[in-house]
């Protein structure tokens, strides 16, 4: 059982509200008094992985959990899928539109970003299926 | 409970009038710390949340709320009284001379009164030197945030403490006014430096409790702040009597000062960034688009922006809360005026840089001091805290009415297991009860 757990929806293709569920997690971290740059870290990756939902994942949920030590994020969708995670992995590789580019996103950074930031990542997908996308931050 | 570090934490900042007050709970609403609450209807600002903004005053429909002032005192034989007049000042008057404005404001009631335009430049030359260093150095994280609004220093530190290290570290122009003004004429009148009075005129509600306003430096600098509204008809009635005996007269009676267009601009939003030379720069105003913003750069967006400036009033600083004129129409005296004096800088770069390069201007205040300064002491919740928290927002089921005298649902619920707050108070749960009896008769 964790201490805390708190389910917020993503929805397909909505870029104005992308990154609301990150602020929600991130107010609710601020308000626990957690550490500013594991916020911040956690922050970043929340945001990452919403706008991959937002652009490529259809609908989808990011769940938060905080327990002792550690606090987890889970976002699942409903899309495409990714066709080849390692190479989805590489800094600068994009699947993103030119409509997306356009938007100023699609640099290839989201998931070396969320590698990056987090302490444990795991990625299930399959195609057309939907992605799964797990992150572990450690509480020092 | 935190215990605050000086006493500054603990003054009044906002009071209601309560028989003005028609407890419609805007200001409330409006808050962006969620500092207000109107328990027992009875208006009160958690002073330890509240970041200065004057929002509270732009939206009271009946100005039940007011913000501490200082009166203006009669001249004393042995002070000599200086007031450091903000630039939005000139755009109060439609088609009057900045310097003609100044003489009114002198006559008023001070020995001098002093134009920020030098101070304005030397912040511009030196920001823009410090911007193409830190291309060199990185010694901040892009984008930098310009360090002028008072309301973005503390609501970044009460917010977003992971952004202090973006706060481009350069003295504010005001703080460099007030630092060599006291000097100067202490000097110049061979007098003690505490027999200078600093008086600033303004239009920043952020600014009205001196010891709070910006980088530790200022905290001292000025001693008495003055809303612009406050002293507005007084400055209208010199004025008139100038142009009575002939606005001529006047000027020969008061030496001139160097006005630029700079200055002009520094009132409204994209003033600061459109004298900086690099094209990588953003001017957002207004208070919600500036947490918006603030929200974006801490989840790692807007690192390819070197320069941010913030202003948390609409239209930037002539949108301040304690003008007396209406944003837009100061806005466009701004504008018109700016056709006469156009944007060409007063002194040259090389004066600038070689004080710049002896570090003059550079703020030394740390992090922690900064976010000592203005880092609000806010209360802070366990996870079982949170817990019941979620469980009462189940239970209420609201619509955030405010109703309670808390702003939304959850700081009613964080209210209420903090202690603060009755749950009988909400009137949703009231409502749902007296259904249910109704349904058993």
């Amino acid at each position: 059982m964790t201490a805390f757990k708190k389910i917020f929806n993503i929805k397909k293709r909505d870029f104005v509200r992308a990154g609301e569920a990150s602020i929600n997690v991130q107010n609710i971290l601020k308000s626990l008094n957690m550490d500013h740059k594991l916020i911040r870290r956690i922050a970043i990756c929340g945001y990452e992985s919403e706008m991959n939902v937002v652009m490529h994942g259809g609908d989808g949920i990011l769940t938060v959990e905080i327990d002792t030590g550690k606090i987890m994020l889970n976002i699942e969708d409903n899309g495409e899928g990714i066709e080849n995670i390692e190479l989805a992995m590489q800094k600068g590789y994009s699947t993103a539109t030119e409509e997306h580019r356009e938007m100023g996103f699609g640099a290839g950074m989201g998931l070396p970003n969320m590698k990056a930031n987090s302490d444990v990542l795991k990625i299930e997908s399959e195609k057309e299926k939907g992605t799964r996308v797990y992150m572990e931050f450690f509480v020092l | 409970m935190p215990v605050s570090a000086d006493m500054s934490h603990s003054s009044h900042y906002v009071t209601f009038d309560p028989d003005i007050c028609s407890k419609c709970s805007n200001c409330i609403k409006a808050c962006p710390t969620k500092a207000i609450r109107l328990y027992n209807d009875n208006p009160t600002c958690l002073t330890d949340n509240c970041i200065r903004c004057g929002e509270c005053l732009r939206v009271c429909p009946t100005g039940a709320i007011s913000t501490t002032t200082y009166e203006l005192e009669a001249l004393q034989k042995d002070k000599v009284s200086i007031t450091l007049v903000s630039p939005i000042l000139y755009s109060q008057f439609k088609g009057v001379m900045p310097n003609d404005i100044l003489h009114a404001v002198k006559k008023i009631g001070f020995h001098h009164a002093m134009d920020l335009s030098y101070y304005i430049e030397m912040f511009l030359y030196a920001a823009e030197e410090y911007i193409a260093e830190n291309r060199i150095t990185r010694r901040s994280p892009w984008p930098l945030i310009s360090p002028v609004c008072p309301v973005v220093m503390r609501l970044i530190a009460y917010q977003f403490p992971n952004l202090l290290p973006h706060i481009m570290p350069i003295m504010r122009p005001m703080s460099l006014l007030a630092k060599e003004a006291r000097a100067n004429i202490s000097r110049e009148y061979r007098i003690k430096k505490d027999a200078v009075i600093l008086y600033h005129l303004t239009p920043c509600p952020a600014k009205m409790v001196p010891s709070r306003s910006s980088f530790a430096q200022e905290n001292s600098l000025v001693d008495r702040t003055m809303g612009i509204k406050d002293v507005y008809a007084q400055i209208i009635g010199q004025l008139n009597q100038m142009k009575k005996t002939g606005i001529e007269a006047s000027r020969e009676e008061s030496e001139p000062q160097n006005i630029s267009g700079n200055c002009l601009l520094w009132g409204i939003s994209g003033g600061e960034i459109a004298g900086i030379n690099s094209d990588r720069t953003l001017a957002v105003s207004g208070l919600r688009e500036t947490i918006t913003y603030l929200e974006k750069i801490e989840m790692g967006l807007f690192k390819d922006i070197e320069y941010i400036e913030f202003r948390t009033c609409p239209e930037g600083c002539v949108g301040g809360a304690l003008n007396a004129v209406d944003k837009y129409i100061a806005k466009n005296t701004v504008l018109k005026m700016l056709r006469k004096f156009g944007l060409e800088r007063l002194i040259p770069r090389d004066k600038v840089i070689l004080l710049y390069e002896n570090g003059w201007g550079l703020s030394d205040t740390t992090q922690d001091e900064l976010q000592r300064i203005f880092g609000v002491y806010k209360e802070h919740i366990s996870i079982e805290h949170l817990q019941e928290i979620e469980k009462i927002l189940e239970q209420i089921q609201g619509k955030d009415c405010a109703a309670c005298g808390a702003p939304d649902c959850r700081t009613f619920a964080e209210d209420v297991v903090m202690g603060k707050a009755k749950l009988n108070d909400c009137i949703m749960l009231r409502k749902r009860k007296i259904d249910k009896i109704l349904e058993n008769k």
